[in-house]
Order: C-alpha cells, then structure tokens, then sequence
C-alpha cells in the first residue's frame, strides 16, 4: 500500500494540506449551529473565493498559509494515515475528525448486500449455446449467482467496492478494486480487479440486467464473466461543458473467461506492458430534454494473442443508450433502447480475422412493477483478410451467422425483487434447427440499498 | 505546423471551458428544489444554486444521470435531504464527479436532516418487510415550514464556514427567512385552523411533518406499505375507514399516479388535495412561495373546492 502513496506523491501535498483545513470545520458540523455572533475575524487578504479548501483561508495573511505550506513541504505523509494496516476503528466517529453522518447506527463503514439470482430453464437444444457465466444453462433449476456486494469509503481518499460471487461449488473475485476520492484535475483512478468499462453492459452486474442471460456478444468476445482482470485505471472527467469522460485502463490479458480474444487460458510471462490488455473508453451523455437523455460510449480494447510472437487482437466497440421517462408530470413511464456494436479484429498466422457482434433491445417499463423487454443478437463468422469464412480458433463451430431473438416480462414487487420470465429463439445457422428456451428467474436483493449507475 | 495550431486552440478552449465557473459565488448543489430555494434566499447573489431533481419528481426515485455528475464536479457545497431519501441516486454521483469537497464528511457536504426535528424514527428495529421504511426518521419534513426554517439556519451557518466573508449576510438572510416564514405562517395557520384534528388519507407517509404543523390526523395511506403501489383490497379498506372516520380529504404528491386517490376521494366523497412535491425552484418560486400554494391547495381542499 505504501508504494501506492507514494506514487501518488504529488496529488497527497494537495490533499494533505485540504485534509488539513477540512478537519477542523469537520468536527465543527456534528456541533449545534453557532451562535450567530461567532463571527469568523473579516480579513481583506482572503479574496472573492470561495474558501475552498485549498486556498488562503479566511483569517490567514498569505505569507502565514506559505509558511504552513513550507512546514509540510518535506513532509507529504502528514495528514494522511500512517498506515491502513491498522483495524478501522470500531466505535462511531472514533476519534477521527470524519464521521459519516446519516448513518443512523452511527456504524456505517460497510455497505454490504446480498444479490441471489435464481432461474428455472427450459431449452429444446441438448447443449444449448448460453456463454455467459450468469446465464441459465441446462434444463431444471439453474443459480446464476450468489452475489456479496460490499462498497465503503476506506478513508478520505478511497473507496472500496468487492464483488465476490459465490457460485454452487465455491467462491470467486469477481471484482475488487479501490476508487479515489480526492485526486485533483477530475480524475480518478480505480485499482484492482474490475470489470473493464468497455461498452455498456460489460461493467454491470446482473441486477442491472434487462435480461435474464447477457448478449452472446460479450461472452464471445471477451469470454463468460465479461471483460475483466487484476489491473489499474485512470478516468477523466473533461472540463467540457457536457459530459465527456476518458477512461484508459490496463488490465492484464490472461483468462479464459475474462479476456478469451487476448492471451486467454495461455499463461504466457508479462516482458512488456504490451503483454498487458489496453482499454479506452470515450463516453458522452446528453440531456436532449428533461425527459429524453443519450449517452453514447466508443470503446477500443487492444492486447496480445497467444497465436504467435506479437500477433494482436483489438476489440472496437460503440453503444448507444437512450433513456426516455417522463420527470414533469406524474409517470411509471421508462423506455430504453440499447444498442452495443463489438467489431473484432485478431492476427493470427497469416491472416487477420474480422467478426461483427451486436445486440439491440428495446425495454418498455410500462407501471411501477411491470416492465416488457425485447433484444435481437447477431453475430457473423469470423473472416478472413479475403473475405472468406476462415476458421476460428476460438470458436470451430462458428461457421455461419447466429441470431438470437428474446422478450421478456418482468415484476418487481419492490425494487427489491423481480420476477421475469424470459423466452428466447436462437439461430445458430451451422445448427441443423433453432434453438428455443423460456426462462424463469428470480431475483432477491438484500442488505443496503445500492445506488443505481445510470 | 496546422497539428501545433489546432492543439493549441483545443488547450485554449479547455482553458476557457474550466475557468468557466471560476466562481465569484460559492456553487451550491442541492439534491431537491426545496433545499435549493432555500440556499438561494440565504446566499442570495452570492450564491449560485442548482438543484439536481425538479419539483415535479419523486425524490425516491430520480435518475443518476451522468450531467448530475457534472453539475457536482463544480460544486463548493452539496445539500443533501438525507435520512436515505437519495440513497438510490446520489452516492454514484458523488463519487463520479471526482470533487473531493463534496464527499460525505467533507466540509463541502452538508445533510440537512441534522437541524431538523426528525419524526417518525423507528423505535423498533425495521427490516424491510414494512416496506420503503427510512430507518432514520421520516425525510419529508420539508412541508413544515418551522424545519425549512431551521434547515435555512443550518444552511447559512455552513455558508458563513465555507466563504466567511460574507458570514453576516448569509446569516442575516436566514434570519430574514426566519422572520418571513413565521409572519406568514401566522396567516397560514389561521387558514387552515380547521384542519386542527381533522381526519386525512393520504397517499404516501410524506405527511407526518404537515401533520405536526397544521395538527391533523392521517388515518390511512393508500400505499399499503411505503413504496408499494395500492391493492384493491387495501383501498377498500381505506375507504370503509375513510368513511367511518369521515375524513375531511384525500392528499397526494403531484409525482405520483392519482389514478386510485382519485377514486377514492369520489367514491368517499372527499376532495382530493394534490400537493406539489417541491418547489418549481427552476421557475423562480421561493419556499415561501411553495409552501404557500401548498397551504392553498389544502385550504381549498377544506373549503370543499378541488385543490390542485
């Protein structure tokens, strides 16, 4: 943890020196307002600012906040935690000049919750093609996931967040990363296994589902738990006057169900960062009106293969989300068009294969609990630079287009659970006949209310 | 050569872009309209408010959108209802706008639930069987204009801490707000003198703080849990009650469907009040305002008339 601090050298004088002004006021706020004539001394030198943090606060001549900052200027670990190997601190507030308040126990360092994802299934297919690891796979009773979500602010300058998914026969880290809080210039930089922000789907969780199985895109593509792995990202909020968010990542390239494309199962030595996945996202949101919103995401992976010395793959991906409910008037109304499109481009020995993934759905919520979905996938053959089928290492049997339709119902008897029932007809055109199959699932979510992404 | 150009003009105009809101006043983001009226009538010009839900949403349920998040990334100051109204929406926007003054526990971050008189706090331990129960008390104590008072106080001290220069003005204001809402709340009161004890169903438990106000009774709601849509068996019972009781009128939030409160007031019969959720803050009305087109929607409802 210590190297981390220190790469972060630069940003932590900053934040030292805020924390610094902040703690005093902090302990303040927990106190009963003042009176009013506890007057704050008036002081000319103190600007038009608005006292932010990090500057000259009121009641300080310049050359007193220079001295301050001369004192701490060979010291940067003031103010910061010595060290976070230390057991937080189990009484409320603890001494620390942060409390959080709201916390009605005055306890509230873990948000912890529980997500079970049950399904009952029913395919006419003996190996039914489902590629995600949350999908409904074999006939009967089928636990898509088990899922222990736990998120907490660690400190003034991080947050954690785990998604440890507990499937019948054992445990996985599905993600497990440290957020920053207080970097300066609008960025942020996460740290650990995530879920990479390609696209719009892959960094979600099936609770956000609008389906009951993911879109075989990304299972193709990146492999059964979506795009992820032990890596670092930075992300920065552009000072656009509309939304505009840059996100990079690095993530490394192994696993056979989180980055299938790149080196996959293969277990090949990092030389370079080259041997890394790469990641950047560019996502927009617009407020085409109060009730109308677009977000609209490019997205490009890059990494090795394992098919031979320096052969690559790149991943090109864009999605577009509109989001139509009614907010000036009194309305259950929600519409949603999704749309995701993934272009793959792999080297290997002497030819360059090209594959086209891409979904659309369409969700209509159309009460308070009721809501009806439908999705079109489609997926073509893997190519070769002439144009022609070529064959797939990853997938022999992809030789022809697969197109698969679903619709789906679903109840929510508090935002709490949901009912859907889900039928589907996929056409694996190498397959002699579609495949059909309905689903049933469940979903029950308990433990602290988790806050929505958009 | 054109390259070198062309990035420069981007630089510049990124330069310009962020010295944008190069503040002269302190930037206030408020979760509700409500909040945001208020922190406009104390920080006046020197503050510049925006509110992230309109006056016309349920506060429960308002999207995450990602222009939230960048209304919070310039932000000095965040005004939070609290008692886990925003708790659906506002943590990921807080940690997505990367602002670190406005996180939880930063002096930039401000729940205004602390200078209110909370009602309604569980005494047992809840679980969420009792539906969309807030385990901290009930958040809608904005109706009461004695805690939109107090929140104003509240609001002004943490100005005074955050710009203390202007520490006399913010606080003179909230006095003035003070002094504004108690004069009017005299006249107020006497409207609505006969709603004292009155019995009234409303939709959702947003009433127990009007009802410590104005002195009358919610016998029933027509969510037969909060956050669960009403059942027909739940709203016949209601109405029996309602009849029993005679109750004097059927109140709900603009914000939700009236299909079923409609009905019922016309079935009682009762005059069915719909209240504004929040004050229309982006039209230019004040709390004071709010509260007193509140007050004549309730009066009219007394009356006899068709609030709404």
């Amino acid at each position: 943890m210590s190297s981390v601090f220190v790469r972060l050298h630069g940003a932590f004088i900053a934040v030292s020196i805020a924390a610094l002004f902040s703690a005093a006021p902090a302990s303040a706020q927990q106190t009963p307002p003042l009176p009013p004539d506890a007057g704050v001394p008036e002081s000319s030198e103190a600007g038009a600012d608005a006292g932010t943090p990090e500057e000259v606060p009121p009641g300080l001549t310049p050359e007193e906040m220079a001295e301050i900052e001369k004192a701490f200027g060979g010291n940067t670990q003031q103010g910061v935690p010595a060290s976070t190997s230390s057991a937080p601190d189990s009484t409320p507030g603890g001494g620390l000049p942060l409390s959080i308040p709201g916390g009605t126990s005055g306890t509230n360092f873990l948000d912890m919750s529980f997500i079970l994802d049950l399904a009952a299934a029913a395919f006419t297919s003996k190996e039914p093609l489902q590629g995600g690891a949350h999908d409904p796979t074999r006939n009967g009773f089928n636990l898509q996931q088990l899922e222990l979500s736990i998120g907490s602010v660690v400190d003034p300058y991080f947050r954690f967040d785990a998604n440890i998914v507990y499937s019948q026969f054992g445990v996985e880290i599905e993600e497990a990363y440290g957020t920053t809080l207080a970097l300066p210039g609008s960025l942020q930089v996460r740290a650990g296994q995530f879920l990479t922000r390609f696209g719009r789907l892959n960094a979600t969780h099936p609770h956000a589902w609008d389906f009951v199985d993911q879109p075989f895109a990304m299972s193709r593509v990146f492999g059964a738990e979506g795009n992820r792995g032990l890596g670092v990202e930075v992300s920065w909020l552009t000072p656009l006057p509309w939304y505009v968010e840059l996100t990079g990542s690095l993530t490394d390239a192994t696993g056979e169900a989180t980055a299938r494309s790149f080196l996959g199962a293969s277990n090949d030595r990092v030389l370079s960062p080259l041997d890394l996945q790469a990641t950047g996202v560019l996502k927009q949101f617009f407020a085409l009106s109060d009730d109308l919103s677009l977000m609209w995401g490019l997205s490009a992976a890059t990494g090795p293969n394992p098919t031979g010395y320096r052969n690559r793959t790149d991943v090109f991906g864009t999605d577009v989300y509109l989001r139509y409910r009614p907010i000036t008037e009194a309305s259950n109304t929600l519409v949603t068009l999704q749309v995701e499109a993934l272009y793959r481009r792999r080297q290997v020995p002497d030819d360059v294969l090209t594959d086209i993934n891409t979904y659309a759905q369409l969700a209509w919520r159309f009460s308070q609990r009721w809501a009806a979905a439908a999705r079109y996938e489609l997926g073509t053959p893997a190519k070769g630079e002439g144009g022609e089928v070529a064959l797939d290492p990853l997938d022999p049997e992809w030789t022809k287009n697969r197109d698969r339709l679903s619709a789906n119902l679903t109840f929510w008897p508090t935002e709490f659970s949901r009912l859907r029932v889900q039928a589907a007809r996929d056409r694996a055109r190498w397959r002699d006949e579609a495949d059909y199959s309905v689903f049933l699932a469940l979903e029950l979510v308990t433990g602290a209310h988790g806050a929505h992404a958009f | 050569m054109r390259h070198f150009r062309f990035v420069a003009a981007l630089c510049a105009a990124l330069c310009l872009f962020a010295a944008a809101p190069a503040r002269a006043a302190v930037n206030v983001v408020t979760t509700l309209p409500d909040l945001a009226a208020i922190t406009k009538a104390v920080g006046g010009d020197l503050v510049q408010v925006q509110s992230m839900a309109l006056g016309s949403q349920d506060p429960h349920r308002v999207d995450a959108k990602p222009s939230l998040a960048l209304a919070l990334r310039n932000a000095d100051l965040l005004i939070s209802v609290g008692l886990d109204l925003e708790i659906g929406w506002l943590p990921n926007l807080q940690t997505g706008s990367r602002n670190p003054r406005i996180q939880v526990g930063n002096p930039g971050f401000l729940n205004a639930s602390q200078f209110v008189r909370l009602l309604e706090i569980p005494a047992t331990k809840v679980d969420r069987s009792e539906g969309d129960v807030h385990p901290g008390g009930n958040p809608h104590y904005l109706y009461d204009p004695r805690q939109g008072a107090a929140v104003a106080r509240g609001i002004a001290e943490r100005l005074a801490q955050l710009d203390a220069k202007n520490a006399a003005t913010y606080r003179a204001n909230a006095a003035k707000l003070t002094a504004e809402l108690d004069a009017a709340r005299v006249g107020w009161e006497k409207r609505l003198a006969g709603l004292r004890g009155a019995p009234i169903i409303a939709f959702h438990r947003t009433t127990a703080y009007l009802a410590d106000w104005l002195g009358f009774e919610p016998i029933a709601f027509l969510e037969p849990k909060p956050g669960i849509p009403p059942n027909p068996s739940h709203v016949a019972g209601v109405l029996v009650l309602g009849r029993q009781r005679k109750a004097r009128m059927v109140l709900i939030e603009s914000y939700y469907n009236d299909r079923e409160a409609k009905m019922l007031a016309g079935m009682m019969p009762a005059p069915l009040v719909i209240l504004h959720g929040g004050t229309d803050f982006r039209a230019g009305e004040t709390y004071v305002q709010h509260i007193n087109e509140l007050v004549g929607n309730l009066e009219k409802g007394l009356t006899g008339g068709k609030g709404g």
